[in-house]
């Protein structure tokens, strides 16, 4: 009979069915069908009597059937998921629910209009700590030093400076209206400003002629940032020079790129950064050649505990080949990429997959204990010099500047007597 | 075979196979939801909250799976401790609460902890609470934020404009004889600073903060706020948080401490070396028994009041007691009745004390009470005075009458969780504190 085996042919592909349908979420999102839906599906308890997941089930229900009050369930279990990946101790590797991750996107997505200035934590709201000269803000007469206290009526004291500054930025060609208390006026002022496209300068010079000492400032390591180091650094290079000083004290980093641009400034075809995966295999970066620059003085790099990813790159290479001296405090110790993962109920998982390793230095990498404290990581700075909290920095005047007055002198430990005192920027 | 018989065939098949993937879904579907099965109780939570917020409301037992899967195939390095992911994701669950009579030890945290349960202290010999001030005003919990985890790190001034309240480290129990006590440590003593490290506290932040109003209102000038800046910033930059400081105190039996009291305002300086003390356990002198809540107290003092028609039990430095033995010794002291509730925060009737049998002969008793009498303790006490079996030396007791529950896991780590307050009345709420009865 040629029945049964086309019965039993019928039923296999029935069975295929079956297990394509069981297996479909997965298959979704492109993955084997998961292990754990199978085990179910075949009556297979994993693992003992409390397993892990069990053992965190079991807490969860507890805490939501047994605590004094009701706990929102939602936010319970988004508790757990931040605890889960904070349990590593990688500051990096971190859970995002819902709200958090939407944020993220928008953040790396970048692309809000602001008003031309950068923003530092004040007690009163949010200090304005630069103002670039060519956008909205300058025009409106906010200048560094400013507090802003309220953003479209609404007071911001007491508020995050990173959620004052999402409230300044917003769609390009609309408006804000910030309360802004500035010295010279009795009271606070109301700023109407229109929110624009910005492109933030990214490097900053000035030179110090009591001291022959160049001083260059980067904020960020973007794409134009080598470039704009190139036509800064020439400026700086018409003036006779004892020593650079180059800080970057409060860089978060940005692009790789951009610090091995760089240091293709300082050498040719060197190791940079290695960078080893989960899986063993190992990426490198080296200098290209072909924009080797000559710097006929010593240079030193201001670096405090906000110096963190490229900015680390970038001074960490210079220290590592012997080409400049670290000054400051220790650095943030990011060393390492991160991806996003998003998750199916919008939330996302921002994993640690790669670490990143300097020539010489050992890794660096931030740990931090479960409160989120510092334990250890970063670059350890050549001179170590805390900056006095309470003294107020006058950009013309180095000694206001612990931090940028210790690497004058360790660049140029006898200035000539000089007449003329005052600082020349651009 | 006809042609007709071949298409119905055909259909047949095509049907079958359209059916079998629609039911291997279902079953998927059921599967997936299946491993909440524990929590049934919360499902209905979970969806309406799914409807307002989510699309999608992934079981939290699958989501711990999922999520963990996702670190063990992509971290950078292996991931393999499964326990210590369960752990951490415990220990955030605990912290969300902000409540700082439930919390999350480590290994070493809960066994220095299970000790001083049964009387066994290190560190310098005493206990500690991490108590808010409006707590005392009558809003027990939940009044804070949960604290950041992960990624943002708790700056400390960070800690100045977002933290809305931070726990006082205070003295609830000192162990007679022990560091502590040599050193002159009382009860209701906070602690303000440690090794150096200043504790972070509300009343500073509190303080800045009405100065930076009054400095926006005109009526500080910019130096006052000015040196007031400088202290906040100076005291911050070597502080420790509340917890920390607790575990400083509490733990380890070598090296010294010193530490900075703060008594009524007036602080006071002490260097404390760390070692072994106990509390003694059950013991009975000269008339007065010493009743620590613990598994065997009742049978002891069972014995100890027979025949007696009137007892003075001690329950100073009485503030880790058990809730079952406190009960136990209720059963054996006090007549058949009703002594009081256990009442929560939900929507659900409270839980009657009971004594079941009971002694129907009670002795007349006096206890000897004051601040360091918490817990079970203190819901012992106001559970005979509040029927008139007993008198209290001291009306004012610890304040806090939080029945705990405690959880060991299985890497030897743990958690408390409040899960009731009792009160001998249940018009005087669980709100009641400072004062007991």
């Amino acid at each position: 009979m040629r029945v049964v085996p086309k019965i039993l042919g019928f039923g296999v592909v029935l069975l295929g069915c079956f297990l394509f349908g069981f297996g479909w979420p997965d298959l979704q999102h492109g993955k084997l069908p998961s292990a754990h839906a199978m085990n179910t599906l075949f009556g297979v308890k994993s693992g003992a009597a409390a397993s892990p997941e069990q053992e965190f089930s079991h807490a969860y229900t507890k805490i939501l059937t047994d605590y004094i009050q009701p706990v929102d369930a939602t936010n319970l279990k988004y508790a757990g998921m931040e605890g889960l990946m904070s349990s590593l101790g990688d500051p990096h590797t971190v859970f995002m629910p819902p709200q958090a991750a939407e944020a993220f996107n928008d953040e790396t997505k970048a692309n809000f209009g602001g008003i031309g200035a950068r923003l530092a934590p004040d007690p009163l709201g949010a200090k304005i700590s630069s103002v670039f000269d060519d956008g909205p803000a300058f025009a409106a007469g906010i200048r560094a030093g400013n507090v802003v206290t309220g953003v479209d009526g609404k007071s911001v004291t007491g508020r995050e400076t990173d959620d004052i500054v999402t409230m300044i930025k917003g769609k390009e060609g609309t408006i804000v209206k910030l309360t802004v208390i500035q010295s010279d006026k009795p009271r606070p002022v109301v700023l109407t400003i229109k929110r624009a496209r910005i492109i933030a300068p990214t490097v900053d010079y000035k030179y110090f002629s009591d001291y022959q000492i160049g001083y260059m400032s980067i904020l960020s390591f973007s794409e134009p940032t080598a470039a704009q180091f190139d036509h800064e650094l020439a400026k700086l290079e018409a003036h006779s020079m004892k020593g650079l000083v180059i800080d970057l004290r409060d860089n978060p980093g940005g692009l790789l790129d951009s610090a091995v641009d760089m240091l293709s400034r300082f050498f040719e075809n060197k190791l940079v950064v290695k960078m080893k995966f989960r899986d063993g295999h190992e990426e490198s970066a080296e200098t290209i050649p072909g924009y080797l620059h000559e710097f006929n003085y010593p240079i030193a790099i201001l670096i405090n505990e906000d110096s963190a990813s490229a900015a680390e790159i970038f001074s960490g290479c210079l220290h590592d080949y012997g080409r400049a001296k670290l000054v400051g405090t220790h650095s943030y110790g990011k060393a390492s990429v991160q991806n996003v993962f998003p998750l199916i109920d919008r939330s996302s998982a921002k994993i640690t997959i790669a670490k990143y390793f300097l020539p010489f230095t050992p890794f660096f990498g931030r740990k931090i204990d479960q409160d989120g404290v510092f334990l250890s990581g970063g670059l350890e700075p050549d001179l170590k010099v805390e900056l006095d909290p309470s003294s107020v920095i006058d950009p013309d005047n180095p000694k206001t500047d612990g931090q940028f007055w210790k690497a004058i002198q360790l660049l140029n430990p006898n200035p000539a007597p000089s007449s003329n005192s005052s600082a020349k920027s651009h | 075979m006809s042609e007709t018989r071949k298409s119905i065939f055909a259909a047949f098949g095509i049907v079958m196979s359209i059916g079998a993937v629609y039911g291997g879904l279902r079953v998927r579907q059921n599967a997936d939801l299946g491993t909440l099965e524990a929590s049934a109780k919360d499902a209905p939570v979970s969806r309406m909250l799914a409807s307002r917020t989510n699309d999608v409301n992934v079981p939290a037992a699958d989501y711990f799976y999922e999520l963990s899967q996702k670190l063990k195939e992509q971290y950078v390095e292996p991931v393999t401790d499964d326990q210590k992911l369960a752990s951490g994701a415990i220990r955030g669950m605990i912290s969300s609460l902000g409540d700082p009579d439930s919390s999350y030890m480590d290994k070493d945290q809960f066994k220095a902890f299970l000790n001083a349960r049964v009387g066994k202290f290190e560190g310098i010999g005493a206990d500690f609470v991490l108590e808010y001030d409006s707590r005392k005003g009558g809003d027990p919990r939940g009044a804070t934020k949960p604290k950041p985890q992960g990624e943002i790190e708790m700056d400390p001034e960070d800690a100045l404009v977002n933290v809305q309240e931070i726990p006082k480290v205070e003295v609830v129990t000192v162990v007679p004889g022990g560091p502590a006590d040599k050193a002159g440590v009382q009860i209701g003593d906070t602690v303000d600073t440690i090794d150096g490290h200043w504790i972070v506290n509300s009343n500073l932040i509190r303080k800045f903060r009405v100065a930076s109003k009054k400095f926006t209102d005109k009526k500080m000038t910019r130096a006052q706020l000015e040196i007031l800046r400088s202290e906040v910033r100076s005291k911050f930059d070597k502080a420790i948080f509340p917890g920390k400081a607790k575990e400083k105190l509490f733990m380890g039996k070598s090296g010294s401490v010193s530490v900075i009291w703060s008594r009524n305002g007036t602080l006071r300086s002490t260097t404390i070396q760390r070692g072994v003390s106990s509390l003694n356990g059950f013991t009975q002198t000269a008339g007065t028994i010493n009743l620590p809540f613990v598994d065997g107290s009742a049978e002891s003092l069972k014995a100890a009041i027979r025949n007696r028609d009137s007892v003075i039990i001690d329950l100073r430095n009485n503030s880790l007691g058990d809730v079952q033995a406190m009960k136990h010794c209720l059963e054996v002291i006090a007549p058949k009745g009703q002594y009081g509730y256990f009442i929560t925060r939900r929507h659900d009737s409270p839980t009657p004390l009971a004594v079941l049998n009971g002694n129907p002969n009670p002795p007349r008793i006096k206890l000897i009470t004051d601040r360091s009498t918490r817990g079970m303790a203190e819901a012992f006490a106001l559970a005979l005075s509040s029927k008139g079996l007993a008198t209290l030396t001291s009306s004012s007791m610890g304040g806090d009458t939080s029945c705990r529950q405690i959880v060991q896991l299985p890497d030897g780590s743990g958690y408390t969780l409040v899960t009731s307050t009792y009160s001998p009345t249940l018009a005087k709420s669980m709100v009641t504190k400072k004062g007991g009865a």
